[in-house]
């Protein structure tokens, strides 16, 4: 078992965003989470990599600070709950954020430079990588990425976090925003980074093209688990199809 | 004439610079407005004239120890008073404004208000485009510009440098490279302290000591980073050296140019503030925080 | 007419007597009146008229830079104009206090527009930066026309207040706890409900339709009004009116005190100043420890108390309600308003369930 979340359950100053969520995923395996807008789904991947937590210490004192969470994640067997996010980030656990984030003032040399901070010494041989396989950032190596579009910047953002020889990778919603053609080249591109071995937790707002990669899924709806099982079933499922996939 | 203009440009420039350095990375780092920031190197120059003048210690062991201990107090400020403190704004402005006063009425307790010297650390002078410049003033500018050259490797080379700009481009995503932000902010503000102590150490001999001389190049400091652009390293040494050029210009040039010191430093920040907010070469925080 | 009397008993039993901090707050009115009771003396009288005035001078910063989040770095501009503007109108036209103190007020409030209307166009740090030039810019040109103003020494020989220490006191305080409670209302109305907003999201506020440059500018005018008001009492009060108005401390004094009192609140900054001034004034036993003192107590008042005092001291002794937002003393354990409990809620009480049948 790569990743186990149990019963997380977090509230932002009396709003529950998640209530008791708990999900499992193998090595290996590509797995999709889906459901509407502002079900948790990113507050999910924040729990697990950290950043509520790190939400909780810095805004510590103020009234946004007022954040509970409880509950269990481990990964490869290990208890990561209580680490801090940079300590979880060491251990595999990478988290390719929402909006991308690129460094703006940055170009994407360094954009790749930053996220191999904590593998210098591979630094050489996962940029080929990821050259190789969004050879789009190779061409545009000394550009400032704050200038690049959408996709360029969703490519960089999860060139960026390969670059931290990710266990499991997390991608926020990448397709926000793309065009159907660049979606469809991405979602190649992450198909292929999980060939690669690397486990992949995919949100994502366009289900169909989530559902066609990954072989198990989640749905979550008003911060709770509401339906999972095979892409397969999920797609299947009438009731599901029409609450949740607007299909 | 010409020659003092210049040498004068030059050390002005290059304390100006340490200190509106150290300045920048606290706020682009911790994104803290360290008011105490000119405060050490208050001490730092005060702790020379007791290791120096009333201790009679060796002069590089003084100015080592100096900084050394004023870069220890302003970690511990930080990581006891101001870090605790950070989401709250204006009370770090007060909280670190009310440190500095601290400082300062520590020093006025122990040393009195009147002026201070420290003698020259280099004796001698010589002579350039006929005018004497001391060999005080020559070594200050030659080693604080190596440490400045320091720094700048030190941020665009270093692995640590790296994680410093990364913190300081987004806080968040530093985390998810596995970046230690909190650790981050500590070294910075170590980093920043201990820049703001060697210019207080090394310009003791030529600058006139008394509890209040944190005030003027705190005021210079915060025109220099506006002029530059609040956030903007390369916009902070830039900056240093313009404001340096015009206050030692008006020093020289204009009658009763000395009264207008401060003043001028002043006015360019508010032109700047109304023309162009970000400075040169500002970063803007849209939508971040 | 026993009618309205018990109706008027009941509101002051409902709004003061039930909430500890207002009770205290009651308490302090009551002392602040009867003070002269106990100390004729001169010089109590004058720190405590002296302390009214700042008292209106923070919470009018508080109210711009508190509640409306423009922080304002240079309030001593509004002090300083209006109580040179005070003094030059008393001096050279011999215009009464009861005149110039508005006058002063109305200056006052112009400076605010001028410097406002370029200052606003800055946002957050930027304008903060601004403010604090202000002042010591005008501080400059004053020196610069000494027949005019005086130059270091200021503007002298001014009038009175009014004919007795006790008179000027009674009129401090009146203006004091009246303008104060003017303040709060303002911040409890229509106009500070958007100020709040804008200080919270003003991006949000403007897509709202509001045109919140007017309403900053607006802030503006009332805290330059209120700042005003108290300059020209101080020149009255000092008889006379000094480059000392624009000071940078004198800039940062309000600031410290709201701080200290509690941000966002006009109250906090009363009782900041109510505390720290006279106390700073006992300090002065120990002249040479005396700002060491201020300083250290301001950093660990804050350091503890990162919002200032009054809410510290408030989140302990009442507790809000979670459905309607009132305020009950500690000692409840059900609103008075509206009955529900004050304990805090479990979680997953209100979760909202829905069931998906899956094959599993």
């Amino acid at each position: 078992m790569l990743l186990e979340v149990k019963n997380i359950t977090v509230d932002y100053d009396t709003a529950m965003l998640l209530n008791d969520v708990s999900l499992a995923m193998m090595q290996g395996e590509l797995l999709s989470l889906v459901g509407p807008n502002g079900a948790g789904k990113t507050t999910l991947l924040r729990a697990i990599t950290g950043l509520v937590r790190w939400d909780r210490e810095t805004k510590q004192g103020t009234k946004a600070g007022n954040i509970g969470l409880t509950g269990q994640v481990l990964f490869n067997g290990e208890d990561i709950s209580n680490l801090p996010a940079y300590e979880i980030a060491r251990r595999g656990l990478i988290l390719c954020p929402e909006r991308r984030r690129p460094f703006t003032e940055m170009t994407v040399q360094e954009n790749l430079k930053a996220g191999a901070y904590l593998y210098p010494k591979h630094y050489a041989g996962t940029l080929d990588f990821v050259y190789h396989l969004f050879p789009r950032l190779k061409e545009r190596e000394k550009q400032i990425s704050g200038t690049m579009s959408g996709g360029e910047q969703q490519m960089l953002a999860i060139g960026r976090a390969l670059m931290s020889k990710p266990k499991l990778l997390c991608i926020d919603e990448p397709s926000t925003g793309l065009a159907p053609l660049i979606k469809r080249d991405l979602f190649d591109k992450i198909k292929e980074i999980n060939e690669g071995g690397i486990a992949l937790l995919l949100v994502e707002q366009d289900v169909a093209l989530s559902f066609s990669l990954s072989t198990r899924g989640y749905i979550l709806s008003h911060g709770k688990i509401v339906a999972q099982g095979t892409s397969q079933e999920l797609l299947k499922d009438e009731t599901v199809r029409r609450a949740y996939l607007g299909l | 004439m010409l020659a003092n203009i210049f040498v004068n440009t030059l050390i002005h420039a290059s304390v100006y610079a340490l200190l509106a350095l150290g300045f920048s990375l606290t706020f682009g780092v911790a994104r803290i407005i360290n008011l105490t920031h000119t405060a050490f190197y208050m001490l730092a120059a005060y702790l020379i004239f007791t290791f120096v003048g009333t201790l009679g210690l060796n002069s590089a062991l003084a100015i080592l120890l100096s900084i050394v201990l004023v870069t220890i107090i302003g970690m511990l400020s930080y990581k006891v008073i101001i870090e605790p403190l950070h989401e709250h704004d204006t009370t770090v402005l007060i909280v670190t404004i009310a440190l500095a006063l601290a400082f300062q009425e520590v020093m006025l307790i122990l040393f009195g208000g009147h002026f201070r010297g420290v003698p020259s650390l280099v004796k001698g002078f010589v002579t350039f485009l006929g005018v004497r410049v001391t060999n005080q003033y020559l070594v200050v500018i030659a080693v604080l510009s190596v440490i400045l050259v320091l720094v700048w490797l030190l941020l665009l080379k270093t692995r640590l440098g790296l994680a410093i700009r990364v913190t300081a481009q987004d806080r968040e995503v530093a985390n998810l490279m596995g970046i230690n932000v909190s650790l981050m902010s500590m070294v910075t503000m170590g980093l920043a302290t201990m820049l703001a102590a060697t210019a207080g150490a090394l310009v003791a001999p030529i600058f006139i000591l008394e509890p209040r001389m944190w005030l003027q190049p705190l005021t210079i400091v915060l025109a220099i980073v506006v002029l530059g652009g609040l956030g903007s390293l390369k916009g902070s040494v830039y900056g240093a050296i313009i404001i340096a050029l015009v206050e030692t210009l008006v020093v020289f040039l204009v009658p009763m140019g000395s009264f207008l010191r401060g003043a001028v430093s002043l006015a360019i920040m508010i032109i700047i503030l109304i023309i162009r907010p970000e400075g040169l070469f500002g970063v803007s925080f849209e939508g971040e925080r | 007419m026993t009618g309205y009397l018990y109706h008027l008993y009941q509101a002051f039993k409902e709004e003061i007597l039930f909430l500890p901090s207002r009770l205290i707050a009651l308490v302090g009115i009551i002392a602040l009146v009867l003070l002269p009771l106990f100390s004729q003396s001169p010089y109590t009288l004058k720190v405590f008229t002296l302390a009214s005035i700042f008292a209106i001078l923070a919470a009018s910063w508080d109210l711009l830079s508190g509640f409306v989040g423009q922080l304002n770095l240079g309030h001593a501009l509004f002090f300083g104009v209006a109580a040179y503007t005070s003094a030059l109108l008393n001096l050279h036209y011999g215009l009464s206090p009861w005149m110039t103190i508005p006058l002063g007020a109305l200056m006052a409030v112009v400076t605010g527009m001028l410097v406002g209307i370029p200052a606003l166009r800055l946002r957050g740090q930027y304008l903060s930066l601004a403010t604090l030039a202000f002042p010591l810019i005008l501080t400059g040109i004053i020196y610069v026309f000494p027949d005019f103003t005086g130059g270091e020494l200021g503007v002298s020989g001014l009038s009175r207040l009014s004919n007795s220490r006790l008179a000027d006191y009674y009129i401090t305080v009146g203006l004091a706890l009246g303008l104060g409670f003017l303040m709060w209302k303002i911040t409890d109305s229509k106009i500070g409900l958007i100020f709040h907003a804008i200080r919270e999201d003003e991006i949000a506020v403007r897509a709202a339709g509001i045109n919140t440059t007017k309403y900053k500018l607006l802030a503006f005018a009332f805290s330059g009004f209120f700042a005003g008001i108290s300059g020209g009492l101080y020149a009255h009060v000092m008889r006379l009116a000094g480059p000392s108005t624009l000071d940078v401390f004198m800039s940062f004094q309000p600031i410290i005190w709201t701080a200290f009192g509690g941000i966002a609140t006009i109250y906090g900054a009363i009782i900041g100043v109510y505390l720290l001034y006279p106390f700073m004034e006992v300090l002065r036993i120990v002249p040479e420890y005396r700002m060491l003192i201020f300083a250290v107590i301001i950093i660990l008042v804050l350091r503890i108390m990162p919002q200032g005092l009054s809410p510290w001291v408030i989140e302990r002794i009442q507790k809000e309600c979670p459905r309607c937002k009132r305020h009950n003393a500690f000692t409840r354990k059900t609103c008075k308003a509206c009955g529900t409990s004050l304990e805090k809620p479990s979680l997953g009480g209100d979760s909202f369930k829905l069931e998906v049948k899956t094959s599993e």
